[in-house]
C-alpha cells in the first residue's frame, strides 16, 4: 500500500513551566527552626534523620519534626494540612525520604509546599530516585529545587552504616540548605 | 462545524508503516493503532456533550492538558467505536479525582494501575464483558479498547512511562488496559454502581487502584460462610500493600465473585452490608504471623487490636464484591489495593 493519510498527533503539548524561586538558608543553623519531616514508611530514614536531629541541635538550630504517614482520604488531608503548618513554623526544611516511585512523589510534592511558603527546601532521596524526583519537581514547576543524594539502597543495612551514611551526608544537607558553617 | 486543533501530520497509509512510525514516535503502547483520522476523532466527539477544547483536566505524572479532543485521538487509536468513547471520559474523569492519587499511583514502583469496573444497561451494545473471561480472553471491544483508550490518555497526555515517569518495578497487564462489567442481573445484590450511589439506568465508570488479579479456587467448602472466611483470610495476606500503610482506611479490596458463588452468598447474606461485615470481620491475620521486627513496625503504626488482630481494613465498605465471571462455581479473583487510593465512580455523560 501506497501514499499517505493525516492523522492527529495524539500527544500533549508539554505544559509550560516557569521555575519557582529556590531559597537558601544563608545564615547558621544556630538560633534557627530547621524542620524535618520523615514518613513512616522508611526505618532508615527515621535512623539518619534522627541523627541529623542531633547534629542540628548540638550545632544550637531548633528542630521541628513532622511525620507524615498517608497521600490521600482524611489522613492524607491531614499529613498535607500538617506540612502546610510545618511550612509556617520553621525557616528552612529537609524533606524526606524518597526512595519509592510515590514517597518520592510526596516527598517532592512536600518539599515544594514548603518552598512555596518561601523557606529554604531540600528533597532527600536515594540515587535510584533522584532523576524521578528531579523529574517531579519539574513538573511541579520547582525545577530548581534543591536534591540530596543519599546512596541506594538504605533498606536492610545495618544501624552503624546508616549512621555512617548520616554523618558524611551532613555536610552536604546543609551546604544545600545554604546553612553558613 | 467542529474544528479540531491538534497537530495534523501525514503518516504512511499502510498499516505495517503506520505502526512502526507510532513505535519510533512513542504514541503506542507497543501494539498496533488505528490512525486517528479526522473523521474518525470527530465521530467520537459527535458522542459526546463536550465540545473538543473541553478540559477534563491535567493528566499526571506530567500534568499534560486532556482535552475531550486529545483523549479522542488516543480513544480512536485504541479502537474505540464512538458510542464507547463518553465511557473513556466518564473513567479519567474518576480518576481526576484527588482521592484517587494518580498523582502516586502514576509514579509508584507498584504494579498499581486503573481497574474499569463498568455498570449499567450498555454494557451488551458495546462489548463490555462482564461473563467467562471477562478480565481477559473473552475479547469484547468496549472492554478491550476503553481500557486501552485510558491507558494510551495516561501515556500520551499524562506522560505515565515505565522507567522514566513512573517507576514500577513490574508493571501488570492492565497496564495495557483493563475494563469488564458486573453481571447485575446474575447478581443476589443491588449492583456496584448502584450501592454506590446511582441509578440502575445509568452508565457509570468506577476506577479501581489495583494492583492486580489474585486468583482464588476452592471446592471443598459447601457452607457459604467457610468459603467466605477463606476469601476473607486469602486477601488479607500478609505482604499486601494494606498491611504498609500506617492507617487501613484508604484503599479498597475488589473481590470479584462467580455468579454461583453469589447465590450461595446472596441465600446466606442478603443484604450486602452483611455480607461485607462478615468479610471484614475475618480479613485479618495474628501480629505473630509476622516476623518479630515486622511485629514492632505494625505495634508503631498502631495497626494492632487489643486482641492481637492486625486487620486488613478498617471498614467493612472497603471489601467490595463485585459479581462477574463464567458459571465455574470454584473461582474468585481478588483485586488488591494499592492502599492510598479510594474507588471513584463517574456516569457516563452522552449527547
Amino acid at each position: 500500500m501506497r501514499g499517505t493519510i493525516t492523522i492527529r498527533r495524539p500527544t500533549a503539548p508539554p505544559p509550560e513551566r516557569r521555575a519557582a524561586p529556590a531559597y537558601t538558608l544563608d545564615a547558621p543553623v544556630a538560633g534557627r527552626r530547621i524542620g524535618l519531616r520523615t514518613d513512616g514508611a522508611w526505618r532508615s530514614w527515621v535512623l539518619i534523620a534522627g541523627e541529623w536531629e542531633k547534629r542540628l541541635r548540638d550545632e544550637g538550630a531548633g528542630v521541628v519534626c513532622v511525620e507524615t504517614n498517608a497521600q490521600v482520604g482524611d489522613p492524607g488531608r491531614a499529613d498535607r494540612r500538617n506540612i502546610a503548618t510545618w511550612s509556617d513554623e520553621i525557616d528552612a526544611g529537609l524533606v524526606g525520604l524518597g526512595t519509592c516511585g510515590s514517597c518520592t512523589s510526596f516527598t517532592v510534592h512536600d518539599a515544594v509546599t514548603l518552598e512555596s511558603h518561601g523557606k529554604p527546601a531540600v528533597a532527600v532521596v536515594t540515587a535510584e530516585f533522584e532523576m524521578h524526583a528531579r523529574n517531579m519537581a519539574r513538573f511541579l514547576g520547582h525545577g530548581d529545587l534543591k536534591v540530596l543524594v543519599l546512596p541506594y539502597p538504605l533498606e536492610a543495612r545495618p544501624d552503624d552504616e546508616l549512621r555512617a551514611i548520616a554523618a558524611e551526608y551532613y555536610p552536604a544537607a546543609m551546604a544545600l540548605l545554604g546553612a553558613k558553617r | 462545524m467542529t474544528t479540531l486543533t491538534a497537530e495534523a501530520i501525514d503518516v504512511p497509509a499502510d498499516p505495517v508503516a503506520l505502526y512502526e512510525r507510532s513505535l519510533e514516535e512513542r504514541w503506542g503502547d507497543g501494539a498496533p493503532i488505528i490512525p486517528p483520522t479526522d473523521d474518525r476523532v470527530l465521530a467520537c466527539l459527535a458522542a459526546t456533550p463536550y465540545p473538543p477544547d473541553h478540559v477534563l483536566g491535567a493528566l499526571a505524572p506530567q500534568y499534560g492538558v486532556a482535552t475531550v479532543e486529545l483523549v479522542a485521538i488516543n480513544a480512536v487509536m485504541a479502537g474505540c467505536e464512538p458510542a464507547a468513547f463518553p465511557f473513556v471520559l466518564a473513567a479519567l474523569e474518576a480518576m481526576l479525582v484527588p482521592e484517587w492519587n494518580a498523582f502516586g499511583l502514576t509514579t509508584t514502583t507498584s504494579s498499581v494501575f486503573a481497574m474499569l469496573l463498568v455498570n449499567g444497561p450498555s454494557r451488551d451494545e458495546l462489548g463490555i464483558d462482564y461473563r467467562a473471561g471477562c478480565m481477559g480472553g473473552a475479547a469484547g471491544r468496549g472492554s478491550m479498547t476503553i481500557g486501552r483508550a485510558v491507558s494510551l490518555a495516561l501515556r500520551n497526555i499524562g506522560g505515565q512511562r515505565a522507567g522514566e515517569t513512573s517507576r514500577t518495578v513490574f508493571g501488570q497487564p492492565a497496564r495495557f488496559g483493563l475494563c469488564f462489567g458486573e453481571w447485575e442481573e446474575r447478581s443476589p445484590w443491588p449492583s456496584l454502581a448502584v450501592r454506590r450511589g446511582f441509578a440502575p439506568t445509568d452508565d457509570v465508570v468506577t476506577v479501581h487502584g489495583g494492583k492486580g488479579t489474585f486468583p482464588l479456587a476452592d471446592i471443598h467448602n459447601d457452607d457459604p460462610r467457610d468459603l467466605l472466611y477463606l476469601i476473607a483470610k486469602s486477601i488479607a495476606f500478609p505482604l499486601s500493600n494494606m498491611f504498609l500503610s500506617a492507617n487501613a482506611q484508604n484503599g479498597e479490596v475488589v473481590v470479584a465473585i462467580n455468579p454461583m458463588w453469589a447465590e450461595r452468598f446472596g441465600r446466606a447474606f442478603p443484604v450486602i452490608d452483611d455480607l461485607q461485615a462478615f468479610l471484614w470481620e475475618h480479613a485479618w491475620q495474628p501480629i505473630d504471623l509476622w516476623p518479630v521486627s515486622n511485629q514492632e513496625i505494625l505495634r508503631t503504626k498502631e495497626r494492632v487490636d487489643p486482641d492481637g488482630k492486625v486487620r486488613l481494613v478498617a471498614a467493612p465498605e472497603q471489601i467490595v464484591p463485585f459479581v462477574c465471571g463464567g458459571l465455574g462455581s470454584l473461582h474468585a479473583v481478588a483485586l488488591p489495593s494499592f492502599g492510598e487510593s479510594q474507588l471513584q465512580s463517574a456516569a457516563v455523560q452522552r449527547h
